[in-house]
């Protein structure tokens, strides 16, 4: 029987709006929360994470298994600072129903393309028999890339439930890979794609006590390394629980650690941790800053990450040095805003401020410094909390509500420095800014773009700080102190720690965070080799079960002795 | 960084465009400063009589902007019917349509000629001058009895160019305001070519220099806006070895204004669509600004005869309709205003005495390999390759022959014996 073509596409057509209902309806599953029902499974694993894929996350796992040339045009849900890092955020994080939709249109737009005519050929496994119908092929296609999709193998009931929708939808259009694209595109929205549920299960070497699966480990792993999904030989060794013995972890870490990937991983941190994001929707008074625009934006923001990359990654060196180092990359627009001649015929070169620059670090780049200012000014009190906030991870409370703010925003009387210094006699205010100013003030030569500047309103900046008794002046001094702080590399050590587990570490593991900065301390501060360190710790894949999980745990244990 | 790594740049931090070069070559071919630019806006310099509008009278043209001119009469005086004038200029037909232009109105000279490349088949209409006695400019014969006098009371300013034309629509209006600067400009800053301006000197004070070379040359990176949609400064561009646009003049400095100390011949790319401005007995005059930018004039006496085809090729009747002028009363008014008859012409007035006015913001300019500071200013035309054929008669994919355009598909062709109306 031929159906009439376009009795074909409405069937097609109500057959993907099933498959919509059904993703939507599977993701509440996951995010009912840690539900006791629902978190212990019938094998007694338990869920005890989830976490939703960056987009970065989204687009290198599309990338890595499907090919660079899939386009992902999407506009993907925002994601959520929590203790100072997107990734504590992305354990908090559902879906509204717009970004369902979203993630929807999306996976219908990868499934086109991924089983377009072009390119379907490198993709599938298998050349199916029929036109219409070849439940075997689809079934080795569902399962191969279903596992890479979901970081572990699928259940014999996910491929059944997807073999069945390719089936139907086959059957429906006349079309063997018009049902397929059904099919990938129920992975592509399921919940197991989307987020990381981190399973663990009772550990077996010790009696009552829960480890986290070795699929989750090897995701954790691949994303922190990495920043995209497992690759094959992370899964095997997730497969044959090699990644839970000592040997396998390491040998996999040292993998993970010396791949040219790494540097997307570092990236990927990096730019959670020093707060990057933000730089999608800076804003500045063109009126007052006219080079700024949305290219000198993109430039600052890489500038930073390049620079880390090359420092730490490439040239693997002390990570105290990024604040004091005077070696980074620039290109055509940045060096207009530092004004200085771009002597490269290429889109980025190496570049050195020269030793009696007023420039010095990180924090002295276009990037940090227009950052973390006003639209129409610069700002001591957001430099200064953002330097104790991200690299030493103290955070600043926000302001009371009735701070009268009107002087220190009045930009064209005297110096910020001067404006500030008679707001901090407002004493509900001189505990935050006599810890959060002076690192600001230290900064005061670069104005809200980072461009270098000596007056402000026909008075000289004052650039000396400080800091409860410390005292610097200018941004290289300021550079110096932060470089032998302590508490720089520690944070560092908290961050990276956070970043792997998503979670903002507490109370108990204030001594394990010591040791593994002394630990970094003692090995010449290299971030290089501190993502393997602390994936080499037990801690960091130690099992914190969701609260109220306990209770459900040792009842269910006893329920079970007593059967 | 790796310290392995080669070619690492080690460049010191400049905090303005000026920067001290250090010695490292033989001392003859080096200046002891270089100063450079990047021209952001460059049009006729023509003076705006009024104080208001952009085509409003003044003591320029005291009777305003050329007007709009009613076609249908030029027509009928060339020789159409009424009924024929009038369908042909009626928006409704097809042959009005924008790619075609109204090819047929070409064909109003003697014999139906087409005046665009025989303009003096058609009778001089009289395109109204400027009678103002004031004027941009430079002074390039050094005489100061003839010629306007400048705004800030210079002698002799040699302009004819802007007498010819000073009072047409597409080169009068207020600075950045008449429609022809805008149009070019905007093309120039979209990144159609970029021109800069490199100047260097032997002597200690830049501003106060005997022995300065300056040098305008072109560039193959874009100009780029900032967040206020003007050129932003500072940015580094590359010279691009031209053959033919390039303009080396030795000058001097006073008191920051950079004065031709003898005549070149240069040419520089044009702000129209004659595209060369070749000048002949050229000569700069440019301030540089305590913010680091300059402005002023290159002047010299340019071929008149290639500024009108340029106008003709860029579709006669189309830009007659939009500019609101005859195009022969252009070629008649810029052969009436010629004032320059160059070695070998028989005494006859090829050349027009003009100057373009030019504003440009500091930018670092590097040599071509983009290895340096362009700290030397010296002739890269050895280094340029040779220039492709000139393709006259298309305007990008449009063909456009003796300034009309010529669709080969079309039913309907202009020409002296095309039937106008429809049968």
């Amino acid at each position: 029987m031929t159906h009439h073509p376009l009795r074909k596409l409405q069937a097609l057509s109500a057959l993907s709006s099933a498959v919509w209902g059904l993703c939507a309806a599977s993701l509440l599953i996951p995010l009912s929360g840690f539900a006791q029902d629902s978190a212990v499974d019938q094998d007694d694993s338990i869920t005890v994470a989830v976490r939703r894929l960056t987009e970065s996350q989204y687009k290198n796992t599309i990338r890595d298994l499907f090919g660079d040339g899939i386009e992902i045009n999407a506009r993907f849900e925002p994601e959520q600072r929590e203790n100072g890092l997107l990734a504590i955020g992305s354990a908090t994080l559902s879906l509204t129903s717009s970004g369902f939709e979203q993630y929807f249109v999306l996976a219908s737009s990868i499934s086109d393309q991924v089983l377009g005519e072009e390119r379907r050929a490198s993709i599938m496994p298998c050349e199916p028999r029929s036109n219409v119908s070849d439940s075997a092929c689809a079934t080795e296609f569902i399962s191969h890339i279903g596992s890479q999709l979901f970081r572990r193998p699928l259940s014999d009931a996910e491929i059944a439930a997807r073999v069945q929708t390719a089936e139907l939808g086959a059957s429906q259009a006349e079309d063997f890979y018009a049902g397929l694209k059904l099919a990938l595109t129920s992975l592509l929205v399921a919940p197991e794609f989307l987020f990381r549920i981190e399973q663990a299960e009772p550990d077996p070497e010790v009696a009552g006590r829960y480890r986290l699966d070795a699929y989750s480990k090897a995701s954790r792993l691949s994303f922190m390394f990495w920043d995209t999904t497992p690759d094959a030989e992370l899964l095997a060794a997730a497969g044959d629980g090699s990644l839970h013995g000592n040997a396998g972890l390491s040998a996999q870490l040292e993998r993970l650690s010396r791949s040219p990937r790494m540097e997307a991983g570092a990236r990927a941190f990096f730019e959670d941790m020093m707060q990057l994001d933000g730089f999608g929707n800076m804003v500045k008074d063109p009126a007052i800053y006219p080079k700024f625009n949305q290219l000198v934006a993109d430039s600052a923001k890489e500038q930073m990450l390049k620079t880390v990359i090359d420092q730490l990654i490439v040239d693997q060196g002390d990570y105290r040095d990024l604040f004091t180092s005077n070696e980074t990359f620039i290109n055509r627009p940045l060096a207009s805003v530092y004004q200085v001649p771009y002597i490269s015929g290429e889109e980025w070169a190496e570049y050195e401020f020269p030793e009696d620059s007023d420039r010095a670090g990180i924090l002295t780049q276009v990037g940090f410094l227009s950052l973390w200012a006003h639209p129409g000014t610069s700002s001591p009190t957001r430099r200064g909390i953002k330097i104790h906030e991200i690299f030493m991870c103290e955070p600043t409370p926000d302001p009371p509500a009735d701070v009268d703010f009107s002087q220190v925003t009045d930009s064209e009387a005297g110096t910020v420095r001067g404006r500030l210094l008679d707001h901090m006699e407002n004493t509900g205010c001189t505990v935050c800014h006599q810890r959060s100013d002076p690192p600001g003030l230290a900064l005061e030569h670069f104005d809200g773009l980072g461009q270098l500047r000596k007056m402000e309103n026909g008075q000289l900046i004052d650039v000396s700080a400080d800091l409860f008794g410390k005292t610097f002046v200018g941004a290289k001094g300021l550079a110096e102190y932060l470089h032998d702080d302590p508490r720089a590399p520690s944070c560092l050590v908290r961050n990276v720690y956070a970043y792997g587990v998503a979670k903002a570490p507490g109370y108990q593991e204030r001594e394990y965070l010591q040791q593994q900065a002394q630990v970094f301390a003692d090995t010449g501060y290299r971030f290089a080799s501190l993502f393997k360190q602390i994936a080499m710790t037990p801690e960091f894949f130690a099992v914190q079960l969701p609260e109220g999980l306990e209770s459900a745990v040792a009842s269910s244990d006893s329920a079970a002795q007593q059967d | 960084m790796s310290q392995t790594r080669l070619n690492k740049q080690r460049i010191s931090v400049m905090r303005s465009v000026f920067c001290a070069i250090a010695i490292t070559a033989p001392a003859s071919a080096l200046a002891d400063w270089t100063k450079s630019w990047v021209i952001e806006w460059n049009e006729p310099a023509h003076y705006y009589g009024a104080e208001t509008g952009v085509i409003d009278p003044g003591t320029d043209c005291p009777q305003g902007t050329n007007p709009e001119l009613d076609w249908v009469e030029v027509l009928v005086k060339a020789g159409y019917t009424r009924e024929e004038a009038e369908w042909l200029r009626n928006p409704a037909n097809p042959t009005r349509s924008p790619v075609h232009g109204q090819q047929q109105m070409a064909f109003r000279g003697e014999g139906r000629a087409n005046v665009y490349i025989n303009p003096e088949s058609y009778p001089d209409t009289g395109l109204a001058g400027v009678t103002g006695s004031i004027a941009e400019g430079i002074n390039l014969d050094g005489n100061t009895d003839t010629g306007f006098v400048s705004p800030d009371g210079e002698a002799g300013i040699d302009n004819t160019f802007y007498k010819a034309l000073g009072c047409w629509k597409t080169y009068r209006g207020p600075e950045r305001l008449s429609s022809g600067a805008l149009q070019f400009n905007d093309i120039m800053r979209n990144g159609s070519w970029t021109m800069l301006i490199v100047a260097s000197g032997k002597g200690e004070d830049p501003m106060n220099d005997e022995n300065v070379m300056v040098g305008f040359y072109m560039s193959q990176d874009n100009m780029v806006k900032g967040g206020d949609g003007n050129v932003a400064a500072d940015y580094t561009f590359r010279i691009e070895p031209h053959k033919k646009y390039e303009g080396i003049f030795p000058a001097q400095t006073i008191n920051g204004t950079i004065v031709s100390t003898e005549s070149v011949t240069a040419t520089l790319r044009d702000p129209g669509y004659t595209r060369d401005l070749e000048l002949l007995d050229a000569q700069v005059k440019l301030t540089m600004n305590k913010d680091g930018s300059l402005r002023g004039y290159v002047g010299g006496y340019r071929p008149w005869r290639p500024v009108y085809d340029g106008w003709v090729y860029a579709r006669g009747p189309v830009i007659e309709s939009l500019t609101w002028v005859e195009l022969p009363s252009v070629y008649y008014a810029l052969k009436r205003e010629a004032d320059y008859s160059p070695e070998g012409s028989g005494g006859e007035r090829t050349h027009i005495s003009y100057a373009l006015r030019v504003d440009a913001l500091p930018a670092y300019v590097v040599t071509p390999d983009a290895s340096a500071l362009a700290t030397e200013v010296r002739s890269y035309k050895d280094e340029a390759p040779e220039l492709p054929a000139m393709a006259r008669g298309s305007l990008g994919t449009i063909r456009v022959v003796d300034g009309i355009v010529i669709d080969p598909r079309s039913e309907y062709q202009p020409g002296p014996d095309a039937v106008i109306l429809p049968e």
